[in-house]
């Protein structure tokens, strides 16, 4: 039980009013520190899938036990987001307004880090990831790649046992994409967290421990 | 840092929103200060005058329409415990028939009459230039009355058409008294056609006398008169109350507007930032760290609004003053302030409360797909 860091059990997701079955019962098992990956097509619910298992939507039936936690049982969802996930979106979704390393300190929030110890953290995770000249950059201000591994820094914010990237390459160029792969894997490498991928692109997948296909809310 | 960012993100619209609270809290100072300048002057031309109890005519909406006939102060004098009575009259002059008058700001003048050589006029001896008034073709003026006027002491000043020489200027601390004059009240009585009769009595008590005694001996035998406590005065005129209701509407009325520009830059903020607010609770922040966010903005607007809304206030009222027609005054109270200032607080705390719930609401996965 404790090599496997998210097990989902019988997952159905519907979403009665659109008349739509977004997942169809997915059960799955994926190891601690493994890569996992996640393709299809759009509206295969491969996206509502990484939501469940990251605590931002929760299922119409079945369960999702993350960490060893089912999250049927958790009352505060907020926590369990804030201490076992990293979130990498598409469109990396900094706050515009803050500079790389506020961006970084939001999680470490939420969790009531101290100032001093937010700072410390966020300029360790932004060094990391290459962006030491860009500390105190606003968002805005930021390249396509640059944004991205801050959003990087920020999933890795609070030490979470599971990353979940979203499209992490989608919004930016080939040869950017390479490198935010690269970042993403040195990341995981480096916290042994593991990592749950959905993309369109395979060549993201030729680097995944295991990949998976899902069309139609099912897993193949 | 986030606060702080968030409200200088949209500049203009938090300094629109900032002003709002703070013009309605700068109008809630200044009513208020005039009005209680107002109140306090009336107390301190009460206390000034040295007498403990005041007699006017029941019926009377307010002094200047108060009869009381000369029988009756005749009767006054008799009662137990009176030491002496100082009848008096009271009417007040419109600006435009006084000289000099497209100088002035001197809108009216007080016209107190008073007997010369009695009680009532021997405290405007402190500090006057020239000397008291003694026969009906004189009279004293304020200084303030006397620097609008253009006139000074020796000049003659014509008033219902009669030329009275000024034989005094006094100083006084109550501005209505600064920016009038007094003269006999045979003369106000004559262009008043109120015969013998006078507007006003102010009674001082013998030593250790009880007042309510004195109130009841008189209203118990003049069912017309009204004996009242000095100290009570501002109480016993009901038409001063208006004047605070008047304030209170009004600043009502702009507390109001002042409110809606929080909830309206707070629900456009909401708006604005619903993705924003979607990433902050997918990394963890929970409904209630979003809803102190954004409350937490709009306690900013309302404290930075309320100490500017003070400063205006008490600098707009004495501007107001400053302007404005002769006679008005302001008071200031602590608790005029902090009243001012919770106000503010209010305002920010209630503005920001709906869009803050409606923010922390949001359901992260479809703030995250907000575009």
């Amino acid at each position: 039980m404790n090599d496997v860091t998210i097990r989902t059990i019988d997952l159905v997701k519907r979403y009665p009013g659109a008349d739509i079955t977004a997942l169809a019962g997915v059960s799955i098992d994926v190891a601690r520190g493994q890569f996992f990956c996640i393709m299809g097509p759009s509206g295969s619910g491969k996206s509502t899938f990484l939501n469940m298992i990251g605590a931002l939507d929760t299922p119409t039936s079945g369960d999702v036990i993350l960490n060893g936690r089912p999250l049927s049982q958790e009352r505060n969802l907020d926590a369990v987001r804030a201490k076992e996930v990293g979130f990498i979106f598409q469109l990396h979704n900094l706050l515009p307004t803050l500079t790389s390393i506020e961006n970084v300190e939001i999680p470490m929030m939420a969790l009531g880090v101290p100032r001093r110890e937010r700072r410390q953290r966020a300029i360790e995770l932004l060094g990391s990831v290459g962006l030491s000249h860009r500390l105190d950059s606003i968002a805005t201000r930021l390249s396509g790649g640059e944004r991205q591994r801050v959003s990087i820094a920020r999933a890795l914010a609070n030490r979470p046992a599971v990353i979940l990237g979203d499209e992490p390459t989608g919004d930016v160029d080939s040869k950017t994409g390479e490198q935010i792969m690269a970042c993403i894997h040195e990341a995981r490498k480096q916290s042994g967290a593991t990592l749950v991928v959905v993309t369109h692109n395979p060549d993201i997948a030729k680097g995944a421990d295991r990949t998976l296909h899902m069309k139609d809310g099912v897993l193949q | 840092m986030l606060i702080l960012k968030n409200l200088l993100r949209r500049r203009t619209r938090t300094l629109l929103s900032l002003l709002g609270i703070a013009i309605g809290i700068a109008s809630i100072i200044a009513f208020n200060a005039v009005a209680r300048g107002f109140k306090a002057s009336i107390d301190r031309y009460m206390q000034g005058s040295g007498a403990q109890m005041l007699v006017v005519n029941r019926s009377a909406m307010a002094p200047e329409y108060s009869r009381i006939s000369r029988e009756e102060v005749d009767f006054i004098k008799t009662v137990q415990g009176v030491d002496h009575v100082s009848p008096g009259t009271f009417t007040i002059l419109a600006g435009r028939v006084l000289q000099n008058v497209k100088k002035t700001k001197l809108k009216f003048l007080t016209v107190f009459g008073r007997t010369p050589g009695d009680r009532l006029v021997e405290k405007f001896k402190v500090g006057i230039e020239g000397r008291l008034f003694q026969a009906e073709d004189e009279m004293m003026i304020g200084a303030d009355a006397a620097r609008d006027l253009d006139v000074k002491l020796g000049d003659t000043l014509t008033m219902y058409a009669v030329p009275f020489k000024i034989v005094g200027v006094y100083h006084s601390d109550v501005k209505f008294e600064a920016a009038g004059c007094v003269l006999s009240s045979t003369v106000v009585q004559k262009q008043l056609a109120m015969g013998t009769s006078v507007g006003l009595c102010f009674l001082y008590l013998k030593d250790g006398v009880d007042w309510k005694q004195v109130r009841d001996a008189i209203e118990s035998k003049a069912v017309n008169l009204a004996a009242i406590n000095t100290r009570d005065f501002t109480q016993y005129y009901d038409q001063l109350d208006y004047i605070d209701w008047f304030v209170w509407i009004v600043s009502l009325i702009s507390v109001i507007v002042g409110g809606l520009g929080v909830l309206n830059t707070m629900l456009m903020a909401v708006s604005e930032r619903t993705r924003e607010i979607g990433t902050l609770r997918a990394v963890g922040w929970s409904r209630g760290q979003v809803l102190r966010l954004i409350l937490a903005e709009g306690l900013l607007i309302s404290v930075v609004g309320g100490c500017l809304g003070l400063f205006l206030g008490t600098f707009g009222a004495e501007t107001l003053i400053h302007w404005a027609p002769r006679g008005l005054d302001t008071r200031y109270s602590g608790w005029l302030l902090v009243q001012g200032f919770l106000i503010a607080l209010s305002l920010g705390f209630f503005g920001a409360l709906y869009p803050a719930w409606q923010a922390s609401r949001l359901s992260p996965i479809e703030a995250l797909k907000y575009e």
